[in-house]
């Protein structure tokens, strides 16, 4: 299992906002094809960890690896870490794929032209190679049909799956889905899902910050808990949810069941 | 300009007004509304140019463009309209003769300031006065351009900068983690979308404009009102085609030239809306 190649390193993760300490050192490592879910209350850091691993959120201190890569930071004035390099950061983003909560399709764009947008335009390869492509993503999200329609005039699950469809185009080393369900209907929920178990099936690395419980236990192959910035239960999901060591992750689990 | 118009005097009422309707000054007259189609045409960028400075400015990194940004669009539009045609063009008009005046004839000795007047060498004149007089008009136009511009770039500029703060920070940030450079999250990100906020200030702005034309005989250009009310004032027995106070009839031209113009451009912004708010999940979006 662990011979092979590490994807991803989060390593003791720090980050504030104002006074409030979101992040107390969080560490991560993910090996190419591991599903790892985050899981933990509301407030606990999950997303801003998340957002973290990609610099959407700069972190006060630590270190991100992304494929032996490590982002380059320098520091401000009061110690704090600034991306130091522009470039670098906008390359490890490409191969970063990111699902967001809000799915946050182009809304000016059409369902193709979202799924065309970064190939194209952030990676520089040919139009028509890149549409051929996109349409066989959309497909295996089951969404081909609706390529040529606006954002607007799809469900929330449909809009979902088009997100995921986006990130995959970029084919990333890791994709991050930040709670990829939070903000759906409870029906909508399972065709986003069933599209996720798949790519787990498929082997793509993935983190995945989720409310889903029956998601984590069942797809990821490690399972974090989080608990005001800190990791307080980590391991396989038969042990994270089946015989917690943590007291808060044991009362965290029975109060979402 | 026809043969039988030799003598007006003598003619009948159909042949009286082909003939009064072809004469030079009416020429003139229908020429002005050239005149104030060109600068509505012509402004109309360069406005939208000084808009997108002024708006760009105030978003900058940079604190002193801000600071830049937030001066030009919050002073001139608090500065009436008239001050500026009065006072600011003329200072620039004067600013660029003086320059000329000091590099042309370094060696004129008597003062540039005489009490109120403006005194500079006969070479540093813009234009030149031994210039024919359409040098003079287009000179006229090009500080007519600049000062509307300058004045509706600052109403422009709030306009878009409200229209840029309007677009959702979750489709920039979403652009960000696909790793999109900043200047290429401008262009394909947040100029399109930007549009669907900015169209009914812009279309306001340009109806102001519309409106703001007659402002150009403050600067020696001969527009449309001008000729409207020098055509349509009595013509005493002593004028080749005698008439009475015909302004009314005159005006009445141009209120139908004004409404007409106003209609077209409705039409135009509507077709526009319609255009960027496609896809948007607007009320606008969805129709």
């Amino acid at each position: 299992m662990s011979d092979r190649p590490t994807a991803l390193i989060a390593d003791d993760i720090h980050k504030s906002f104002g006074d409030l300490e979101v992040l107390k050192g969080v560490s991560l490592t993910a090996r190419e094809g591991d599903v790892i879910s985050i899981i933990g209350s509301s407030g606990s850091g999950k997303s801003t960890f998340l957002r973290c691993i990609n610099f959407l959120e700069t972190p006060d201190k630590g270190r991100i690896v992304l494929d032996g890569e490590e982002v380059v930071v320098r520091k401000d004035r009061r110690g704090r870490l600034l991306g130091a390099d522009a470039k670098q950061i906008q390359r490890l983003r490409t191969q970063l794929g990111f699902v967001f909560q809000g799915f946050n399709l182009w809304s000016h764009m059409t369902v193709l032209q979202n799924v065309m947008e970064g190939p194209v335009q952030v990676l520089g390869r040919d139009k028509a190679e890149v549409r051929e492509e996109a349409m066989e993503v959309l497909a295996e999200v089951g969404i081909a049909e609706k390529h040529d329609v606006y954002p607007a005039q799809l469900s929330g699950g449909q809009q979902q799956r088009v997100a995921i469809a986006r990130a995959l185009a970029m084919h990333p080393k890791v994709l991050l889905f930040d709670e990829p369900t939070s903000a759906l209907d409870p029906e909508l929920v399972g065709e986003v899902l069933r599209v996720m178990r798949k790519l787990a099936e498929d082997g793509r690395t993935m983190i995945v910050v989720t409310h889903e419980m029956g998601f984590a236990r069942e797809v990821s192959s490690s399972t974090i808990f989080l608990h005001k910035g800190r990791v307080e239960e980590e391991g396989p999901p038969s042990q994270v949810f089946g015989n917690p060591r943590s007291d808060r992750c044991r009362a965290f689990l029975s109060s979402t069941l | 300009m026809f043969e039988y118009c030799a003598d007006p005097g003598s003619l009948d009422s159909l042949q009286w007004w082909s003939c009064y309707l072809t004469t030079g000054k009416q020429f003139m007259f229908y020429e002005s509304f050239g005149t104030v189609l060109a600068l509505l045409f012509l402004t109309a960028p360069v406005i939208l140019l000084f808009g997108f400075g002024g708006a760009m400015a105030r978003r900058s990194r940079v604190l002193p463009l801000r600071w830049f940004g937030l001066a030009y669009s919050s002073m001139v539009r608090g500065v009436p309209d008239i001050i500026f045609f009065m006072f600011a063009l003329i200072a620039l008009d004067q600013g660029i003769e003086y320059i000329r005046h000091i590099t042309l004839c370094p060696d004129w000795t008597e003062p540039v300031r005489q009490g109120n007047d403006f005194v500079v060498c006969p070479q540093a004149k813009m234009p030149l006065s031994s210039a024919p007089q359409w040098v003079h008009q287009v000179y006229g136009f090009f500080l007519a351009v600049i000062g509307f511009a300058f004045v509706f770039g600052a109403f422009a500029a709030n306009t878009l900068y409200g229209a840029f703060q309007a677009v959702p920070h979750a489709q920039l940030e979403t652009a960000a983690a696909f790793g999109m450079s900043r200047a290429k999250m401008f262009r394909r990100i947040l100029l399109p979308q930007m549009w669907v906020y900015a169209l009914p200030g812009l279309s306001n702005l340009w109806m102001i404009l519309i409106k703001a034309t007659p402002l150009l005989f403050l600067l020696g250009v001969q527009d449309i009102v001008y000729w409207a009310k020098e055509l349509g004032g009595a013509k005493t027995a002593r004028f080749t085609y005698p008439h009475g106070d015909w302004r009314l009839g005159y005006f009445l031209v141009l209120l139908v030239f004004y409404l007409a113009l106003t209609w077209l451009s409705e039409r135009v912004f509507d077709r526009l809306t319609k255009r960027v708010s496609r896809g948007q999940a607007t009320m606008g979006g969805t129709t």
